[in-house]
Formats: structure tokens, sequence, C-alpha cells
């Protein structure tokens, strides 16, 4: 399983490494505004392909690319309803401090549960490995976080239920 | 070693250039402003600032012999500037464009520039005596997209631009009455302005960074699908070679020989290109090799400097055998470099050359010691 994960981010490192090659590149259509050409998406010959990396169904990595611009968008699995709950508040928690992060997008692409938007300005402000290694850690420790909540939350869970059958017994002893 | 010299002079660097003597460089630190640096005793001192501009500076070129700077802006607008006593003295440039600048050169004969904007038009600007000013004229429905470099044929007509089309085109600019008709070379005086001589449609993506040959026989750009074009006889039946490169792409290139080009990008390396006697282009070597680093704990301590803040909430820290170290990149630069301009006497063959790039160094290379590109 570990091994799969890690055939998985090592190629995303490596698209990302190939995909961030960004510059400063002023509007076409709108005079004196210098905006991300992946979000407004006016001109098609700005854009490149967009590069799709699955790991299986519910965990895929979307990756798309303009002159100035890149948005990286990740889907994470969601096994049953508790991740998907799990999944929803702690990447909505995450999203509604974007601004800390700087690179995090408010909203998610649709169809994906969280995103990345790394423009030129990143680029000429923070070195470009470590950008890489941010996202790359970023989704391996968020995917690491959901499952320890999830298992911590089971083992509460159980716990709960031991002490209740715990009660039951004594209940049941006490009234023999 | 090649690398000279290593000046950082700001956080980030959109362009340079250098006075004639090289005594003063002249650059842009990532804003409205051209800061020029004089070399006394040996230290660099800032000793102007070039404020007209109110957005970032995207070109600027230095003409050798009649000692003025050129600049443009993303602000759609350009000047010319010149020395005055002790002040720079601006002169605004009426572009008549509508999108931003975003490229800059002089003519070999400095009698005109050329300004290439995301309006996709490029505008060859000229000086007229009697109103005492720069008027521009415009080549207007070739491109389909923001020009994004200029250069400048030696005959001083003939300019070859990029543009985020993908194409690399020759037009004719010969302007009555400051171009004068050369009866002896028929073939480039002959258009009319704006006539496009040919298209070159080689590249599948955006193409950047053109150059002419010191002799103007050779053409050479870049594109951004990691590839680097030489077009020979540029004109009816142009003869194109590419050479594709294992690394990430270039930005700029730069003669350095009729047979030798060096080329920089988001490789962080200047890479030596060369044609054999058959005139075939190859790949000859990287300038400087990459030395890798995978020192853990220095790269981890650097990594929480950069973002601590972003692991402020997180409860794992930084798992450090969770990625692959990151190595270091080049050897004097450390992001993209996207300027490289030629240093020493324009016509001989170049040995020394500069670059710049975002992380806001500009380094000076000599190819005097690196025996195998020499020859």
């Amino acid at each position: 399983m570990a091994n799969t994960l890690r055939l998985y981010l090592t190629c995303i490192r490596n698209t990302l490494e190939a995909a961030m090659c960004l510059q400063n590149f002023p509007c076409q259509e709108v005079e004196r505004h210098n905006k991300p050409e992946v979000e407004l998406k006016t001109s098609p010959e700005l854009l490149l392909n967009p590069v799709l990396i699955c790991r299986n169904e519910a965990e895929k990595c979307l990756i798309e690319t303009s002159i100035n611009s890149l948005r990286i968008s990740l889907k994470v699995k969601q096994a049953d309803e508790l991740e998907n709950i799990l999944t929803k508040k702690f990447l909505r928690f995450l999203s509604m401090r974007a601004e800390a992060f700087q690179v995090l997008r408010r909203k998610p692409v649709q169809g994906y549960d969280i995103s990345f938007l790394i423009t030129n300005y990143h680029c000429e402000d923070m070195q470009k490995q470590k950008l890489i290694d941010f996202i790359v850690q970023f989704m391996e420790a968020r995917i690491f976080d959901i499952v320890e909540t999830k298992m911590s939350l089971n083992n509460r869970w159980r716990l709960r239920l031991r002490v209740e059958d715990i009660k039951q017994e004594i209940l049941f002893f006490v009234y023999k | 070693m090649a690398v000279t010299a290593v000046h950082q002079f700001a956080q980030c660097i959109t362009c340079h250039a250098w006075s004639p003597d090289q005594s003063m460089v002249a650059f842009c630190p990532n804003n409205n402003e051209v800061h020029i640096y004089k070399l006394v005793e040996d230290k660099w001192e800032k000793v102007y600032v070039l404020q007209k501009h109110d957005q970032v500076i995207s070109g600027i070129d230095w003409s050798r012999r009649s000692n003025r700077i050129v600049t443009a802006s993303h602000d759609r607008n350009s000047y010319v500037w010149n020395l005055e006593g002790s002040e720079w003295v601006p002169t605004l440039v009426i572009l008549r464009l509508n999108r931003a600048a975003l490229c800059v050169q002089w003519s070999p004969k400095e009698n005109k520039f050329a300004v290439g904007s995301g309006a996709k038009t490029v505008c060859i600007c000229y000086y007229e005596q009697e109103n005492n000013w720069w008027v521009s004229k415009l080549i207007r429905k070739r491109h389909d997209s923001s020009v994004t470099s200029v250069s400048w044929h030696p005959d001083n007509i003939l300019l070859a631009t990029t543009s985020t089309d993908g194409k690399c085109r020759v037009f004719s600019t010969f302007i009555k009455g400051v171009d004068a008709k050369d009866s002896k070379k028929g073939t480039s005086s002959d258009s009319k302005f704006g006539e496009m001589i040919v298209q070159l449609d080689l590249s599948s993506s955006w193409t950047f960074g053109v150059k002419w040959s010191p002799s103007g026989n050779t053409l050479a750009y870049v594109g951004h699908n990691s590839m680097i074009y030489f077009v020979d006889d540029v004109g009816p039946s142009p003869l194109a070679q590419n050479v594709v490169l294992r690394d990430l792409p270039l930005r700029d290139v730069l003669f350095v020989s009729e047979r030798k080009v060096i080329g920089v990008g988001f490789d962080c390396n200047p890479m030596v290109f060369a044609a054999d006697e058959r005139g075939i282009w190859s790949f000859v070597r990287s300038l400087g090799e990459q030395k890798a680093l995978s020192s853990g704990s220095r790269y981890g301590s650097q990594f929480s400097e950069a973002f601590g803040k972003f692991y402020g909430q997180s409860k794992h820290g930084v798992s450090n055998d969770a990625v692959e170290a990151s190595r270091t990149r080049g050897i004097a630069h450390e992001n993209c470099i996207n300027c490289i301009m030629p240093l020493g006497d324009r016509g001989t063959l170049i040995r020394r050359f500069s670059t710049s790039g975002l992380d806001g160094r500009i380094v000076v290379w000599d190819l005097e010691n690196e025996q195998d590109l020499l020859e």
C-alpha cells in the first residue's frame, strides 16, 4: 500500500516539476490586468494540455497548466460515509484558511476535494523545489491525517461501546 | 570555472542591460523602477533609479553607440532615456498600444527600436526630428497571440519575432526616410514596411528568445516544448533543424559565435549548442555540472524556514524521509534564468556574457577556461 502511494506521489512530483515553468504574463484581453490564465481560460493558446494522474477511481490528481499559472486539484479517497464526512469537514476547514497557505484555492474545482493555484508570483518568491515539496508533503500528510482521525474516532466509539457493555453487565448483575 | 562573478542585486530581476563600456548595469528588480549600478572600486553602487513607469518593466535595452536606454513596461508605455549631465531624462514614446509591452530591442544602427506587445502587434519606433519625439509604426494582424521576443537582423531592416501562438516570423521594417535604399542588397530592402518574409511553424507550443547569428545567416529560437530551433537561409525556402532537450524548456538564447549558441531557461544552467562542419546542430553540455546535494537535515531546516507558517498547525512536523531530497538546481542560479546578454565588443567572438534570473542574481560567465568550447 505504502509503495503504491509512493509511486503516485513521485508521479505527481515529476509532473509538477515539468509543469511549473511559469512566467510573468500580462492579460491579452483586458488592459493593464495580470490574471492567472488557467482560471480565465480566455485565450486557448495560452493553456497546455491538462494532466490527470489516477491512483484508482477514488484518488486522482488533475494538473492544469497555463503560461503564468498552474492549478492542482486533488480527490482524496473516501471509502465510507465516515471518511466522506471527515474529508469534507477537514478540507473545508483548510480552505477557509486559504490565505494562510498562499497557494491554496478557496474553492476546489468541481469534482475534486481540494485545489491549489500556483502563479508566477509564487515561483518568484519561493523556490520551486520547496513549493513542490510542500504540495507533495501536504497531500501525504492530509491523507494520513484523515486516516488517523478515522482510526481514533473508531477507537473511541469502540471504547464507548465497551463501556456500555460493561454498564449492561453491571446492571445485569445488580438486578439478578 | 566558467562563472566569474555573481551579484545578488535584488529579490528578483526581470531583465538587465549593460552600458556600452560595461561599467554600469541597468536592471529591473521586478517592479516599476530601473536601477543602475556602477562599479566603484570593486563594489557595485546604486547610482541611478529611473522612475517613470507604473507597472513592472519587461524589457530594457542600452544602445551601444548613442548611450540611450529604452525601457518597455506592462503599463503599455515605453521611454527613451538620455543621459544629460548627471540626470537620465525620459522621453515618452507614443506606442499606440492598448496592451502590455513585453520586449524591446534597439536596431543595430540605433535609429529604430522594436517593441513586442501583448496586443498581438509589434511597434517599430523611430525618431522624428521635426516633431522631436519618437513615433511608432505598427505591424498588425500577423500575430495570433502575444509577441514574446524580437530580434534585429544585422542589416537593420529584417526583424524576427516569436509569439505565444508558437510561430516565429520575419518581417521587413523598411521605413522611408529612416532607412536608405540599398541597391546592392536587393532582397531585403525591396519589401515594404510590415511585409512578412517568412513564417516558421515548427513549434507545437509557445516560442521565446529569438536571436540572429552575428552574420545574420542563422536564426535560433526556443519552444516551450523543450526544443531549440535553428533556421538557415531565412527566406522563401528556409532550412530548419530542431534539437530536443532532456531538461526543462529554455527562455532565451545567445549566439557567441556563428556556430555556437548558449541557451538559458528553467533549468537554471546555461546550455551550450554547437554546429559541426556539416552544419548539424547538437547539444554539447551544460555550463557547470549540477552538484546533487542530498543533505536531509539541512534541507529540513530550510524547508521549515520557508514553510514554517504552513506547518504551524500540523502535528506531524516535517517527515524528511517521506520525500526525495530536493537537489540544488544550478551552480550559480537557483531559479529560472530569463535574460542573457553578451559582454565585450559586438561583432567579435563573444567570450563573456551575463545572465539574470528570478533569483535576483546577475552572473557573469567566461568561456575562456572552457577549452572544449573555444575551438
